[in-house]
């Protein structure tokens, strides 16, 4: 075991000692955990939603095993984890890009080609996951729009010491430590966790390890100043360092080229919100937030040539929000912000200077309840932006009560993304790969002009003349949703969604260098869509024994292509490898999307603390790469094939505060290493955890 | 009665369609001057092996071919009428402009071989001026696509090359396979074999004797 976890126990140890510490009750959540805040951005009970949410809490996080977000999300209805650039969360159909991943409230930074590896998030010190689906820019602005993960810490001081250790395959070592002390004005959560794993190579004869070495250290410490009966101070910061000792292979050409080095990215989150309670109608907070996401890479090729990639994302952001009751019926909320941010890269023309961007934004919501059945929400946001176009983003949604059994949701609204900063300033020549190059749109046509004068440019297309400012992407989403609980002991809800986007930003060629080397950039050119249905079902067999199971049926397609093969103008591959005209019966929508994703759960527990599980996660065939000779997707191209993988964990709570687990994971050792590189195969893992509880006060 | 003949003359009519593009079978007269051929695993100036850098090399030279004879030509009759395309890795020559002393260009038209009946009037032949070519080179410009994550050439479905031979006649040309065995390799396949199978051509073609524009 390594020194370091060694020295923050004792770091921690003695801080629990001295402090006089006392249970204090947390009335926010003494009502349960099905408390939602980010539907609506105030504390709403999960039955009173208007929108679609999921609700992971700490429970089932900690009887699953999960330690990474990654983990949990795998197992939710309608969540497909990516690979590439880290592990993304795919929603209703759209790529990692288009979610936003907040911890409480306050959004992560640091995405590399859109994705924001969820690795880099523990587990250890979170109460509850919220994910609201669909569009939800009319709180969220930019990013939210396939949805919203919300991931909230535990604030409670019940446990003011946890230590938890685990072990697994592939030299796998986790170890938290929690701490919570509480006093009359200050309570106190200190979170540590130290991760580190030998990585495995799944790939055969390759020196490639799929997951590399990685440490991770992440710490997180929470401060809140009760300073009256009216107000208090809420402090968080966050640290998450990670040292990735990576091989990475570069292919061009049947040529690949191995880089050897190391990674290191640190993810520092500050936050300080002051919250004040006019009256118990009236309240309004103040919340400052800075973060800064670097990743730099060191890499060495095995001839020696050095490659070496630097990102510095620096967000800060004020914003005040208010809420107010006007009457019984009528509750409102009013927000404003402003966000400065900005980003160097390597990429970039200079990694000295960094590309910036600001945002002012305000935000409206009102919710009805004109009735005990009917709440109805409408809320509106505005985002005036620096280096790209302003946008609106609406929404209205409904929630109708039938009778005590049956519950209808309605919503639609608009979701956006901002071009990010890559689309706007990348300055890239990839001089391993053919020497092509990709600016940004915030400067291409300068560049280019540039590049022109000197004589460097042998031609340039229509798109170099389309060139203009960046829109953002915008969606507009709907859902359908209904919800039957005829017995205590029964859950069934069945939804239908679709979203239609406009303005997708794709990378486009737009000219030529003299050597013929291509030249792209970005423009704002695609349509597309995502529309399907999820059912979800939860059943107790007995006071003991739940089974709950969840399916996504997906359909996805790209608007443009398939006014194409409509019109008959695209051509496919038939058995004897000869052109034919592509029918829609054979067009598969957009890659990386399966049709049908499943999973199915069991679990029992009983009143000794005793529980076990077993997790079944399906998921259909999704198209990879195009190989047959056009640019659409279609039944003749390359699919990753269907799976599913099997998991389990029995673990026993002792009173004593003792708790042991044993978990398997993908126990039918299910290996795909090309299209699913994060899927070990089967592996193992114990973890010891001791706690110490305060009794409840009575 | 009726109902017979009308049996008969749809028998003669699915003759000439399936004649129209076969190679060797022959009923009317038209039909006689065109003939289809299918050329497998024509190489390409195919990789010998890795240079020190890393990089793939090859012997450099084109392959010289003959539409109308359906037959490689030597190396030694670059500078003559004799080849109508030439191909390196690729890239693919006309015998006209600055490749060659003959009257050779083409067009890509986009569209099926079978439903390229008539070269339409309109239709304009680009003659090689390097480093630009009749038959487009470049990913997705030309006749094929180069994807970067898997490092396969894949020829694009629905391109015919329309193709003014060097004596001035009129071939239709479809590229199917880019492979050896005339199949393009899965994308699982190794890096040595994604390169040395590379570069060997197999396609399909209608030559038209007459002069004429008509398949």
């Amino acid at each position: 075991m390594s020194k370091k976890p060694i020295i923050l126990l004792f770091f921690i140890i003695p801080q629990c000692l001295w402090s006089q510490v006392r249970f204090v009750k947390d009335t926010l959540f003494a009502g349960g955990d099905s408390v939602v805040v980010t539907a609506t951005r105030s504390e709403r009970k999960l039955s009173n939603l208007t929108v679609p949410v999921t609700l992971i809490n700490a429970q089932t996080i900690q009887q699953t095993g999960s330690i990474r977000l990654t983990d949990i999300l795998k197992e939710q209805t309608g969540l497909t984890m990516t690979s590439g650039f880290g592990a993304g969360v795919q929603l209703q159909g759209l790529n990692p890009d288009y979610t936003i991943i907040l911890i409480n409230g306050e959004p992560l930074v640091g995405r590399t080609a859109g994705v924001l590896d969820l690795n880099r998030i523990a587990l250890g010190n979170i109460k509850k996951i919220e994910i609201v689906k669909g569009p939800s820019s009319s709180l969220y602005g930019s990013e939210a729009m396939a949805g919203v993960i919300n991931i909230i810490t535990d604030a409670s001081v019940q446990t003011p010491l946890a230590a938890s250790l685990r072990y697994g395959t592939y030299n796998t070592k986790d170890i938290n430590l929690n701490n919570a002390l509480a006093s009359k004005s200050i309570n106190y959560q200190g979170f540590y966790n130290y991760y580190t794993t030998d990585g495995y190579s799944i790939r055969p004869n390759s020196n490639n390890r799929i997951t590399t070495p990685i440490t991770r250290l992440t710490s997180s410490q929470q401060f809140k100043l009760n300073l009256n009966a009216h107000a208090n101070i809420l402090l968080n910061a966050r640290l998450t360092d990670e040292n990735i000792k990576s091989n990475i292979a570069v292919s061009n050409g049947g040529v690949t080229i191995n880089s050897n080095g190391n990674e290191h990215n640190t993810d520092a989150n500050l936050s300080a919100t002051l919250n004040y309670h006019f009256t118990a109608n009236l309240k309004t907070s103040f919340r400052s937030y800075l973060t800064n996401y670097i990743s730099k890479q060191d890499l060495l090729t095995l001839s020696g040539a050095p490659y070496n990639d630097l990102l510095n994302h620096l967000f800060k952001r004020i914003e005040n929000q208010s809420d107010w009751a006007l009457s019984k019926k009528l509750n409102s909320i009013f927000g404003v912000g402003a966000v400065w941010e900005g980003v160097k890269s390597s990429r970039y023309d200079s990694d000295k200077i960094r590309k910036e961007n600001t945002i002012q934004y305000g935000f409206t919501q009102w919710e009805w309840t004109p009735t005990d059945k009917l709440i109805i929400i409408g809320g509106i946001r505005f985002d005036k932006n620096a280096t790209y176009a302003s946008a609106w983003s609406p929404k209205l949604s409904m929630l109708y009560k039938l009778n005590q059994y049956h519950k209808i949701r309605l919503s639609i609204g608009q979701g956006f993304k901002a071009p990010d900063f890559r689309q706007l300033y990348l300055d890239f020549t990839n001089a391993a790969a053919g020497n092509y190059s990709v600016f940004g749109a915030a400067q291409a046509q300068k560049v280019i002009g540039q590049l022109n004068s000197l004589g460097q440019i042998g031609g340039l297309y229509n798109n170099y003349y389309l060139l203009k400012a960046l829109q953002p992407e915008s969606s507009t989403g709907m859902h359908l949703s209904w919800e039957y609980t005829p017995l205590a002991t029964t859950f069934l809800s069945a939804q239908v969604f679709r979203n239609d986007i406009t303005n997708l930003i794709e990378v486009q060629q737009v000219g030529t260098y003299i050597s013929g080397a291509q030249i792209f950039s970005y423009l704002n050119i695609g349509r597309a869509f995502t529309e399907g249905a999820e059912l979800e079902i939860k059943q107790s067999l007995s006071n003991r024994i739940v089974l709950s199971g969840g399916y996504q049926y997906l359909i996805t397609g790209d608007k443009d292509q398939i006014a194409q093969i409509k019109a008959g103008t695209v051509y496919t591959r038939n058995a004897n490898n000869m052109s034919a005209r592509l029918t829609m019966s054979d067009y598969v929508g957009l890659p990386n999307v399966s049709k049908h994703k499943a999973q199915l759960k069991i679990n029992y527990s009983n009143e000794h603390g005793f529980f076990a599980n077993a997790r079944i996660i399906y998921r259909s065939k999704w198209v990879v790469n195009n190989t047959n000779g056009n640019e659409v997707y279609d039944n003749g191209d390359d699919f990753a094939p269907s799976y599913y993988s099997l998991h389990t964990a029995i673990g026993k709570e002792y009173q004593n505060g003792i708790a042991i687990q044993l978990g398997a994971d993908n126990i039918n050792n299910y290996i795909d290493a090309i299209h699913l590189p994060n899927l070990a195969g089967r592996t193992y893992f114990i973890n010891l955890k001791y706690q110490i509880k305060y009794k409840p006060l009575k | 009665m009726i109902k017979q003949l009308l049996k008969m003359s749809f028998v003669v009519f699915a003759i000439l369609q399936i004649t129209a593009c076969s190679k060797s079978e022959t009923i009317t007269a038209p039909v006689l001057t065109v003939s289809t051929n299918i050329v497998k695993d024509l190489i390409a100036d195919t990789v010998l092996g890795l240079a020190s850098n890393g990089m793939p090399y090859s012997a450099g030279k084109y392959t010289f071919f003959s539409l109308e004879n359906n037959a490689v030509v030597a190396n030694t009759d670059s500078a003559t009428a004799k080849w109508d395309l030439a191909f390196i890795s690729t890239r693919i020559l006309t015998n006209g402009g600055t490749s060659g002393p003959a009257l050779g260009g083409a067009f890509i038209y986009t569209g099926l071989f079978d439903d390229l009946k008539t070269i339409p009037a309109d239709s304009i032949f680009k003659t090689d001026n390097a480093p630009t070519y009749a038959i487009t080179t470049g990913s997705g410009k030309g006749w094929y696509t180069y994807d970067q994550l898997t490092s396969l050439i894949t020829p694009l479905a629905g391109r015919v090359l329309v193709i003014r031979t060097a004596s001035g006649k009129y071939a239709k040309l479809e590229i199917t396979s880019y492979y050896k065995g005339g199949v393009t390799l899965p994308v699982s396949a190794s890096d040595a074999e994604k390169l040395t199978k590379q570069r060997y051509y197999s396609f399909r073609y209608s030559y038209q004797s007459n002069g004429s524009k008509v398949f």
